[in-house]
């Protein structure tokens, strides 16, 4: 029972996630760029590389922007939540070794008790983002149920796999519902809220040559 | 003299297989001194218990001595570190991996045992 | 808590006019029909991944002003056309009503947001396309909507009738030769430098500002002319009141206008909407990616002739000013060095607002709202104590005048410093540069 369930998620349920991932994130950037070339031509005629890459310099520096200068705590837990949220799953030992096993293929791993910290602030930069979807009442006033799925699917996996970690409830229940949560992740990244992963590139892009571009100022 | 001679076989009867018997029993857990540190809590491994289960009765798959046509070829019950080093300057299967391969593999293929990272390396 | 009972509505008998014609039925269409017909992937990204981190609030001085989550860019979004993408356009008129309020009251369109953005979600742009949804269902406030009517009837936003554009050059001209008795304001000039175009208030009620632009030209020996055709009129409250088709055949008329006399270039008057929408929006919904014919704006321009030395200055203006960044040429159209070096050029002593430059806050008129008229001023004002506040730090600093080279901006100032009681001027560049330069061509007095 728990062999079939286990190689179900970490089988074909794995190969979903990765597959919508990357393929319903292909459609959602191929499908919104051509709808752009079609609606909003008057707008993306302006895009330069250059601006963007400017721009996203500049944004992805903390304190480099007047709306991280501005919000100087959030700038903090945003950058640790970020940094934390992508290099932990990639980098964690376990998960390589499973490249490893499975592809034959591996990269430099970071330290468990390092990769743990880091669970950690991924853990508590979502605590603190729920906190001021509850607290902040600039916050709450426009936080929908969406703001608070997209938080739930990105704090499930690490949650999960900090307990599975420190092997703390059942083991195998843990470890089958971090691999179910991750995939989760995994499959959301491409739409709603979550998608700003992979879109918001395009409208920092485009902002940025509207803004450099056109209006000669700075978007940042 | 006979008796001399047969006392001797006895003696050496008892070294060659008992003794080696008795340190069998005493494998409780795999906890390679190649790793020298240890990332991960070392895995508890009753080796006859789990080979009574298992139904094995040779020493393969686990001690093996390279392969040929695509089979282990049964060896001395070397030990793994013999062959498999830490970290391999050639594209040799790391210790490690040598040792992810071999059980997950086989309880992969048996759906039996441990798959999981924490279900062996119980804190 | 996406309806929030708005609480702060406002009578105004255009919206209220507007939405008792209404149906959801008729709403429903509308709103499908601007979101698919007329927008596309910018704003679907938008909308989806705004991740609600809340940290434009503190981009906007009405939120700054209010301290109130309602008034944040976001808020505006989620109170607004948020929920009418959500709900595929299925509300009552009364929520039309509260985003009408919204999109033309409470939000300038002044993109000091996209600063504070990491994603560069473009707000303006969604209020934009709520407003343009308004216009279409006629929920429109009404002195705004007058506006774009005098538009359709007159290609000018004051109901200026063609005969009395001519005459009130004429008059500024024989006004002005008291002074320079040389002085013409060339009406249609074929081939000349540059064609002078202004917003419909200058000849209606701020007619000594062409007489001030035209001794200045007069002075340094320019070869200008003005327009006696409509098209003179570079304004356009079409584009704020979502009335797209009116702005497109405006901005058209202005560079026809230009064309036709082959001028090399517009000079525009000290006007920040009108850049925009020759730069921004008109040229866009026409399908221009750049001008027919070359723009500057007067900053520019009086930069031109200042650093050619074509106009000198007799005395700087006495005293310590402060600068107001209109962000329709600052944020807008990078002309915040060309404005230093003017405002050092004619003011004795600046002392600068903080934040300035393209960080600045804009004047709460902007983007239309002023134009909305009297039931909404009290919106302007009490949206914009953050304003207040910088020209309070300002006066402290010793500063009495403010350099505003913007129309709306003056509007919106001069408002908000008779409200908070702030004793300081307001004065365009033109008023500055024709009060103190050296008049060579002037009798002598």
């Amino acid at each position: 029972m728990y062999h079939s369930i286990y190689d179900l998620v970490t089988g074909p349920l794995t190969w979903l996630g990765f597959g919508v991932l990357v393929l319903g994130g292909l459609f959602r950037m191929v499908s919104l760029y051509s709808l752009a070339k079609k609606k909003d031509a008057s707008s993306i005629a302006y895009n330069k590389a250059k601006y963007g890459i400017r721009s996203i310099l500049h944004w992805i520096t903390p304190f480099g922007t007047l709306g991280w200068k501005e919000n100087p705590v959030i700038t903090v837990v945003t950058f640790v939540f970020h940094i934390c949220l992508l290099a932990t799953p990639i980098f964690l030992g376990a998960h390589i070794d499973l490249w490893d096993l499975n592809f034959g293929v591996s990269w430099p791993a970071l330290p468990d008790h390092v990769a743990d910290i880091m669970t950690v602030l991924v853990i508590a930069a979502g605590c603190f983002f729920a906190y001021r979807r509850v607290v902040d009442k600039t916050v709450a006033f426009v936080t929908t149920w969406k703001d608070w799925f997209a938080l739930c699917v990105t704090m499930g996996p690490f949650i999960t796999g900090f307990l599975a970690y420190h092997q703390i409830f059942n083991y195998q229940f843990m470890i089958v519902l971090h691999v179910i949560t991750g995939i989760a992740w995994l499959l959301f990244i491409p739409f709603g809220r979550l998608s700003h992963a992979i879109l918001g590139w395009y409208s920092r892009v485009y902002i940025a040559s509207e803004f450099q571009g056109v209006r000669h100022a700075k978007d940042w | 003299m006979k008796k001399c001679i047969t006392l001797m076989l006895a003696l050496a009867a008892v070294v060659v297989f008992i003794l080696p018997a008795f340190c069998q029993e005493d494998i409780t857990e795999i906890k390679d001194p190649a790793f020298q540190t240890l990332k991960r809590p070392a895995v508890p491994f009753m080796h006859d218990e789990h080979n009574e289960k298992a139904g094995l009765d040779g020493c393969l798959p686990c001690h093996h001595e390279g392969m040929e046509n695509g089979e282990f070829v049964e060896g001395d019950p070397a030990k793994c570190a013999d062959c498999h080093e830490v970290a391999p300057t050639d594209d040799s299967t790391d210790l490690k991996t040598a040792y992810h391969q071999q059980c997950i593999q086989c309880h992969e293929d048996a759906a039996k045992g441990p798959v999981a990272c924490g279900e062996c390396h119980v804190k | 808590m996406y309806n929030e009972i708005f609480d702060r509505k406002i009578e105004d008998v255009g919206l209220q006019t507007g939405i008792d014609r209404l149906t959801p039925e008729k709403i429903e269409k509308t709103v499908k029909q601007v979101l698919e017909g007329e927008t596309g992937a910018k704003l679907k990204v938008y909308h989806d991944t705004c991740v609600r981190c809340g940290m434009c609030a503190k981009a906007c001085h009405f939120y700054q002003s209010h301290l109130e989550p309602s008034y944040s860019p976001v808020a505006k979004i989620h109170q607004s056309i948020g929920v009418l993408i959500e709900k595929d356009g299925k509300v009552g008129p009364d929520f039309i009503y509260q985003c009408a309020q919204i999109a033309y009251t409470e939000c300038n369109l002044c993109r000091r947001c996209v600063h504070y953005c990491p994603l560069g979600i473009d707000t303006a742009y969604m209020m934009s396309t709520m407003r343009r949804i308004c216009h279409k269902l006629g929920v429109t406030p009404q002195y705004i909507q007058d506006t774009a009517h005098s538009h359709s009837a007159t290609m000018n936003q004051m109901w200026v009738k063609d005969d009395e554009w001519v005459d009130s050059l004429l008059w500024q001209e024989e006004e002005a030769r008291d002074e320079f008795p040389d002085m013409r304001i060339p009406l249609d000039v074929d081939g000349v430098d540059f064609l002078y175009s202004v917003i419909g208030p200058e000849p209606k009620f701020r007619t000594h500002l062409i007489y001030q632009a035209a001794a200045i030209f007069h002075e340094a020996g320019a070869n200008w002319t003005m327009p006696s055709e409509p098209g003179w009129d570079n304004s356009d409250m079409a584009m704020f009141s979502g009335d797209f088709e009116m702005m497109g055949r405006l901005k058209r008329a202005h560079f026809e206008c230009a064309q036709k006399l082959h001028v090399k270039r517009i000079v525009m008057g000290e006007c920040g909407h009108a850049f925009r929408s020759i730069y921004d929006q008109g040229n866009r919904w026409l399908g221009w990616k750049d001008y027919p014919v070359e723009v500057v704006h007067s900053v520019e321009f009086f930069t031109e002739l200042f650093k050619a030395g074509k106009i000198k200055m007799k005395a700087k203006h006495p005293g310590i000013a402060t600068i107001q960044d209109p962000c329709n040429i600052i944020r807008g159209r990078g002309l915040y060095d060309h404005l230093r070096f003017l405002a050092h050029e004619v003011c004795e002593e600046i002392v600068e607002m903080a934040p300035n430059g393209e960080h600045n806050y804009c004047c709460a008129a902007g983007g239309g709202i002023i134009n909305c008229g009297p039931p909404f001023k009290n919106v302007r004002m009490s949206g914009n104590k953050a304003k207040a506040d910088q020209l309070k730090a300002a006066y402290d600093k010793g500063a009495r005048t403010i350099l505003a080279p913007c129309h709306n901006c003056h509007g919106g100032l001069e408002d908000i410093i008779h409200h908070y009681g702030i004793d300081m001027e307001i004065k365009f560049l033109g008023d500055i540069i024709y009060a103190n330069m050296v008049k060579t061509k002037a009798v002598e007095e």
